[in-house]
């Protein structure tokens, strides 16, 4: 009797098992209208958690005030990596008169129009490196446009709702990114390694003049995922195994990801 | 479960509400502890099968609506991490009033030492190899310290909500 009671229950977790990875399967067609719809019941929720523990954090924090100081201190972030986003894209305009010149018509995001929104979850788990934003498909914002804030690139709209996207950010296990230097002629290729970790490049060639301290920027290959000159990362070490015949070069990003507030959804499509 | 289901999904829904409104940015060493599987933890252990898988499939679900990881992924976990603490909690292990005080924090230092890595595993067999890549051991250690320290209030929790369906414990 219990044995079959037993058997009864391998069954049953088999077949939902089973059922589990099919629906995995199955629902990548129907996801994100599901991915909608939880959302929904989800929001209020969520909405409640957050109205009772903003007020409890803040009392901790001890401040008079505090709300007002950290809202400021979010848009001058906001300002401040505006700003070393405009200075860090100097020497990329100078570039690209050089190529407009050359009749290569290679856009340039200084020209391009961008969308301010504001951060408004980070991803829920550890396994992505992923943020939510308040701005979506009404405001102009498709999937793969770049988005910078801080003073960089930090990372590509992948889906988008009508009123919000979902953001890889550029040390998620899934980003890649075509990069060069100044004075470089080739590009490299920059890989996130998960949240936690730092950035890295393998296989620079050993010819390369790439220092410690280089600032890395996309390098708006035809075809590619971004525009021309958005900063990027910033080499922190570079490093030659005995034996090897590349560089890796341990990079970090040049955008402040651990203080996201707002960022710009640069208007590019990658067809473009 | 009918009478427990409604409050159930209700409280699941709150702890999601805090899951992703408190806990994804007050990060342990850059990692989130995941309570939507410490609260299927909790209704596993107080015996009941089907109440804990659902919710573990309703927050599971939820999490991962606002993920980009696999969809479902996090409910699978969760189903089976309250399949297992049912299995035991009909055994009477992890009983908050018959069992010694230290086994459902030792049970919720284990699991969460171990449904990070298998969330990996089963990410890899969904053909995601990129979950490896990011900080699983931390995010073993850390919801393991979690997961032992927030059993016991989690377990209450569990059992006062199980209560409401004295049938289905059989």
């Amino acid at each position: 009797m219990a044995s079959d009671r037993a058997k009864r229950r391998a069954w049953t977790l088999g077949v939902s098992a089973t059922l589990a990875a099919t629906l995995l399967y199955l629902t990548v067609g129907v996801e994100s209208g599901l991915r909608s719809a939880i959302n929904l019941v989800v929001s209020p929720f969520s909405w409640t958690v957050s109205e009772i523990a903003r007020p409890v954090g803040h009392l901790f924090a001890g401040a008079i005030n505090y709300s007002d100081v950290v809202a400021q201190n979010q848009r001058l972030r906001y300002e401040l990596g505006k700003a070393q986003t405009a200075l860090n894209q100097t020497w990329a305009m100078q570039r690209q008169l050089q190529q407009l010149t050359t009749q290569l018509h290679v856009p340039f995001v200084g020209s391009l129009p961008v969308v301010a929104a504001q951060v408004t979850t980070l991803a829920p788990t550890s396994f992505a490196a992923t943020v939510d934003i308040s701005v979506g498909r009404d405001n102009g914002v498709l999937a793969g446009m770049p988005v910078v804030a801080n003073g960089g690139l930090v990372g590509t709209v992948i889906s988008t709702t009508p009123h919000g996207s979902t953001v890889r950010l550029i040390t998620d296990a899934n980003s890649a990114i075509g990069v060069t230097y100044k004075n470089s002629s080739t590009s490299i290729v920059v890989s996130g390694h998960g949240l936690n970790n730092a950035m890295g490049a393998s296989a620079v060639s050993l010819t390369s003049s790439i220092r410690p301290g280089t600032v890395l920027f996309t390098d708006g290959l035809s075809g590619g995922l971004y525009p021309l000159g958005l900063p990027v990362a910033r080499v922190t070490n570079v490093n030659l195994t005995p034996g090897a015949t590349t560089y890796d070069v341990g990079v970090t990003p040049t955008a402040d990801l651990t203080n996201l507030f707002y960022v710009d959804v640069v208007l590019w499509e990658p067809s473009t | 479960m009918s009478r427990a289901l409604v409050p159930a999904v209700v409280v699941t829904l709150f702890i999601v509400g805090v899951q992703l409104v408190v806990l994804t940015n007050l990060r342990v060493a850059g990692v989130v502890v995941m309570a939507v599987w410490l609260w299927p933890l909790a209704v596993g252990l107080s015996g009941s099968t089907a109440l804990g898988v659902v919710v573990a499939g309703v927050g599971g679900l939820c999490v991962d609506a606002h993920a980009i990881t696999p969809f479902g992924l996090t409910a699978v976990v969760g189903g089976l991490v309250a399949w297992a603490a049912a299995r035991l909690g009909r055994e009477g292990v992890g009983d908050l009033e018959s069992a010694a005080w230290w086994v459902t924090p030792i049970l919720g230092g284990i699991v969460g030492l171990l449904a990070p890595a298998l969330y990996v595993v089963l990410g890899a067999v969904v053909l995601n190899f990129s979950l490896w890549r990011g900080s699983v051991l931390d995010a073993m250690w850390v919801n393991a310290i979690a997961f032992a320290v927030f059993a016991r209030p989690f377990a209450r929790l569990g059992r006062a909500v199980t209560r409401l369906a004295p049938a289905m414990r059989r």
